[in-house]
């Protein structure tokens, strides 16, 4: 077993978190802003800024995933199972705004919002499942 | 299943942190695995019990096989 593989998972998984969230709010705050100074949005710049607004959300999944595979067998178990209730929240909700606007009971429903909810599912149950071992 | 990591940690006078370290686990792995919370997989209870240089069944024991061995 490698020394420190915890330690080194939870510092890699840190790095790549704020180098992410970083992008993030520099695209989402600066795109919205620059958007709003145009009187003409050019739409290339209009998908170029969604993109870079979407990409480090992506990426932060991806980097999820990398931490879960590096991190030791305990904090793999809780994390895996919160991701999965995450991920059943996630996708129930799906399913309901879809039949609610399948019915015409609702009519639209910005779907961004749903991958908002998933970290919000997982977080919530890792602090459950995890309780003061949360790490 | 139950074990002695506690007791053991203790006769070497080790935090749960510094055990984690030499494990390379997290110390709430060390604390689960010591209240019962947690039974670890198979290489890592061998990591456990190298590192105290014990036979696996010095550290982890079987309940169930214990309440059979009982009745």
């Amino acid at each position: 077993m490698t020394q420190h593989t915890y330690k080194t998972a939870r510092r890699r998984f840190k790095r790549a978190n704020t180098v992410l969230m970083a992008i993030y709010v520099i695209a989402i705050l600066g795109g919205t802003y620059y958007l709003k100074s145009l009187e003409i949005e050019p739409l290339w710049l209009q998908i170029t800024i969604a993109f870079l607004v979407a990409a480090p959300l992506c990426l932060y999944l991806v980097s999820m995933l990398r931490y879960f595979q590096e991190t030791d067998e305990y904090n793999r178990m809780l994390h895996l199972q919160a991701f999965a209730y995450g991920a059943v929240f996630t996708v129930s909700m799906v399913f309901i705004v879809g039949a609610l606007q399948m019915f015409d009971v609702i009519e639209s429903f910005e779907i961004f919002w749903l991958g908002v909810m998933f970290f919000l599912a997982y977080g919530i149950s890792h602090k459950v499942i995890g309780g003061k071992d949360c790490a | 299943m139950k074990n002695v990591l506690r007791v053991l940690r203790a006769e070497q006078g080790w935090s749960q942190a510094k055990l984690a370290d030499q494990l390379g686990v997290s110390r709430q792995s060390v604390n689960a695995i010591e209240t019962g919370k947690y039974d670890p997989s198979l290489p890592l209870a061998f990591a456990i019990a190298r590192l105290f240089s014990r036979s696996i069944e010095d550290v982890f024991s079987d309940e169930v096989a214990l309440s059979q061995a009982a009745e």
